[in-house]
């Protein structure tokens, strides 16, 4: 598969909470290349072996946004609550997919026009229920607890666009496959530790436990970030197309923003930075306060409509991700800087 | 009947550019009557039955549905639209799209992390929504798409138990139940009207109306149904399962009261639509020339004009009984 076949494989398997699809589809992708385990979470990790004790974790969460059942009545209406950040505005009429004993298409109700007077407000995932069109039935196939997840397809806009649900980070667990599958037979500087961590999109929580049980020296956590498109200030945003977005931060380790720049200037990989002020939002500023602390920094991928279903990137960033990974790893990370 | 059901969903015809829908349904209908393409682009048929009709009868459907035209590109390749019949901007918010049947979109925006509290519990206004096609410039844009343009909502077809998930149900399903009334062996003589840019104001049935001149009509539709969590009894209007829903009065029409009560009373498994809200082509139809007795029939639809409306597969194949009955009965005589 080349990286677009294997994102759009990603994207539309599911992965959150008990549903392993996407961690299972990672596992088998990445156990084709280096040493895999899996875990009693969505958590896969894979390791590379190199020449030396140092090691660099490269991060991506496997993990996504979702919604999860809190009540069914017996019409078959089912309340939702949010595990992680989803536009509620954009919920009514959008058809999901319930995994319940099977799955099942649902619809968010959408309020009649002879009922919509004004201007409506929407302030609790709550209020809009979702329509199974199942009836009482609906009792028998889903339970309290059951995942919700959006359904939309991936597909190919114009160019090298593409668009679909989940690229926030299918996108980078693709990109690491990616790196695997290129390094494989390669003589290596360092071992290189390939996590898909579990549980960002919940407050970047998977990754306490693997970084802890990595123990790194070095990291890069590798996830989308804004990118450029209609009502959105040039300085928040990378542009799609040109390149993986280095990050900078008080929070990340500066010697590997500038190992990262060196990298892609002498190798010609096209780049970006990505300025923050603070911490980055990112498993990476988790993974920086393990332990005794991991030298770390961000690779993101620029992105729009992100937390939706019509996700959309360029694949040329993908690529220029992992070129510059590679090259990156192959020149020994920051192990020297 | 689902079989038809779907494959006429899942044709694009937003209103104006029904041609997709017009060359489908001729090609299930040739043979079975003859039929005429008017000046709009309706679809006028005339079925032969046993016997000759004591009245003439038009039975209309509409073959267009909500969507979107393109309206201008800016110079970074995203295209700015307008709706092409009634679509609430919470149904086109990051929604995928297909433009001229062939090209993908998608409804870009702000995500969530990027907006303000203030402005996340607002929707924004649909002009300041745009298709992202995957292009960086107007030219490259212009290469693949012209102003004028058409896209629609994708949406599937999936059926959960005895209900539909489809995009357009409103009025595929009016157009589906019309083929088969003629494709049947009929009793009585009736003309049929598969009728252009109902969305946009009820044009093509007016002129349908006009040439095929009837003294009766029986318009099919899709309703709004409001039967939905948080709603009111008295709000619901109609209720999927309950039958088809049979209108009194609407925005436009107030429906032939003798057409009315013999529907309510066919045995047939219908409903009142218990409120006075929306229109459909009875509007222009029971105005048309010097009046036509109507009554609309309709398959009661939740979340309508949005790519996932719901519908009940007993309710469709009870609107073609009670279509049935009412031609029947008006031909004939039996309802006065």
């Amino acid at each position: 598969m080349n990286i677009k076949e294997t994102l759009f494989a990603l994207s539309s398997a599911d992965g959150v909470g008990n549903i392993r699809e996407a961690s299972d589809l990672a596992y088998d992708l990445l156990k084709e290349y280096c040493k895999t385990e899996k875990s009693d979470t969505l958590t896969v990790i894979g390791y590379l072996k190199g020449e030396s004790d140092y090691t660099l974790m490269l991060d991506a969460h496997i993990d996504q946004i979702a919604m999860i059942v809190t009540d069914i009545d017996d019409n078959g209406f089912l309340t939702v609550a949010k595990s992680g950040g989803i536009d509620i505005r954009a919920l009514p009429s959008r058809r999901v997919t319930v995994h319940g004993k099977e799955k099942v298409a649902a619809v968010f109700c959408a309020t009649p026009p002879h009922l919509s007077s004004g201007e409506k407000e929407y302030t609790d995932i709550a209020d809009i229920k979702l329509d199974t069109a199942l009836g009482a039935k609906a009792k028998e196939i889903i339970s309290i607890g059951d995942y919700v997840t959006f359904s939309a397809d991936p597909c190919e806009l114009l160019g090298t666009r593409v668009s679909g649900r989940s690229f926030d980070d299918r996108a980078a667990v693709a990109c690491l496959i990616e790196v695997a599958k290129r390094l494989k037979d390669k003589k290596l500087p360092l071992n290189v530790a390939f996590v898909l961590s579990d549980g960002e999109e919940l407050g970047m929580r998977g990754i306490r436990p693997v970084a802890f049980k990595v123990d790194p020296n070095e990291a890069i956590a590798i996830d989308v970030s804004f990118g450029d498109g209609i009502g959105i200030s040039e300085d928040e945003c990378g542009k799609l197309g040109e390149g993986g977005m280095i990050g900078i931060s008080p929070a990340l380790d500066r010697k590997i923003s500038q190992k990262l720049i060196k990298t892609a200037k002498d190798n010609n990989i096209p780049y970006q930075t990505e300025v923050m002020g603070e911490r980055t939002g990112t498993n990476a500023d988790m993974i920086a306060v393990s332990r005794q602390g991991v030298r770390t920094c961000t690779l993101s991928i620029p992105l729009r409509n992100m937390h939706t279903e019509v996700e959309t990137l360029d694949i040329k960033d993908l690529d220029s991700v992992c070129e510059l990974l590679c090259a990156y790893i192959l020149s020994g990370g920051a192990m020297n800087d | 009947m689902t079989e038809l059901l779907k494959e006429l969903c899942l044709l694009d015809g937003t209103s104006g550019d029904e041609t997709a829908v017009r060359d489908f349904i001729i090609s299930k209908i040739d043979g079975h009557c003859n039929y005429r393409t008017d000046n709009l682009g309706n679809i006028i048929a005339f079925k032969k039955g046993k016997k000759a009709a004591k009245r003439k009868i038009m039975v209309d459907a509409h073959m267009d549905e909500v969507g979107l035209i393109i309206t201008n590109i800016t110079k970074d390749g995203f295209l700015k639209f307008s709706t092409v019949g009634g679509i609430d901007t919470a149904a086109l918010m990051f929604r995928k799209v297909k433009i001229n049947g062939r090209i993908n979109g998608v409804i870009s925006g702000k995500p969530i992390h990027l907006i303000g509290d203030g402005e996340r519990k607002k929707l924004p206004k649909t002009d300041s929504l745009y298709i992202d096609i995957g292009v960086a410039t107007k030219d490259e844009a212009e290469k693949y798409v012209a102003l004028g343009d058409r896209a629609v909502m994708c949406g599937d077809y999936t059926e959960n138990g005895d209900n539909i998930i489809s995009k357009a149900i409103d009025d595929r399903i009016g157009c589906a139940v019309l083929i088969k009334l003629l494709t049947t062996d009929c009793e009585y003589d009736f003309y049929g009207s598969f009728s252009v840019q109902e969305e946009i104001g009820l044009r093509g049935a007016k002129t349908a109306a006009f040439g095929i001149d009837p003294q009766s009509a029986v318009i099919l539709e899709g309703t709004t149904a409001a039967d939905i969590a948080g709603v009111a009894e008295e709000n619901k209007v109609c209720k999927l399962g309950n039958g088809v829903a049979v209108s009194f009065m609407d925005r436009a029409t107030v429906y032939d009261r003798k057409y009315y009560d013999a529907a309510l009373n066919s045995g047939i498994n219908c409903q009142p639509k218990a409120a006075v809200a929306g229109g459909n082509n009875s509007g222009v139809v029971h105005l048309s020339r010097q009046g036509v007795r109507t009554i609309a029939l309709s398959v009661p639809c939740r979340y309508i004009h949005s790519a996932s409306s719901v519908a009940n597969k007993r309710d469709c194949e009870n609107m073609l009984k009670l279509a049935e009955h009412m031609i029947n009965g008006i031909a004939s005589g039996e309802i006065p």
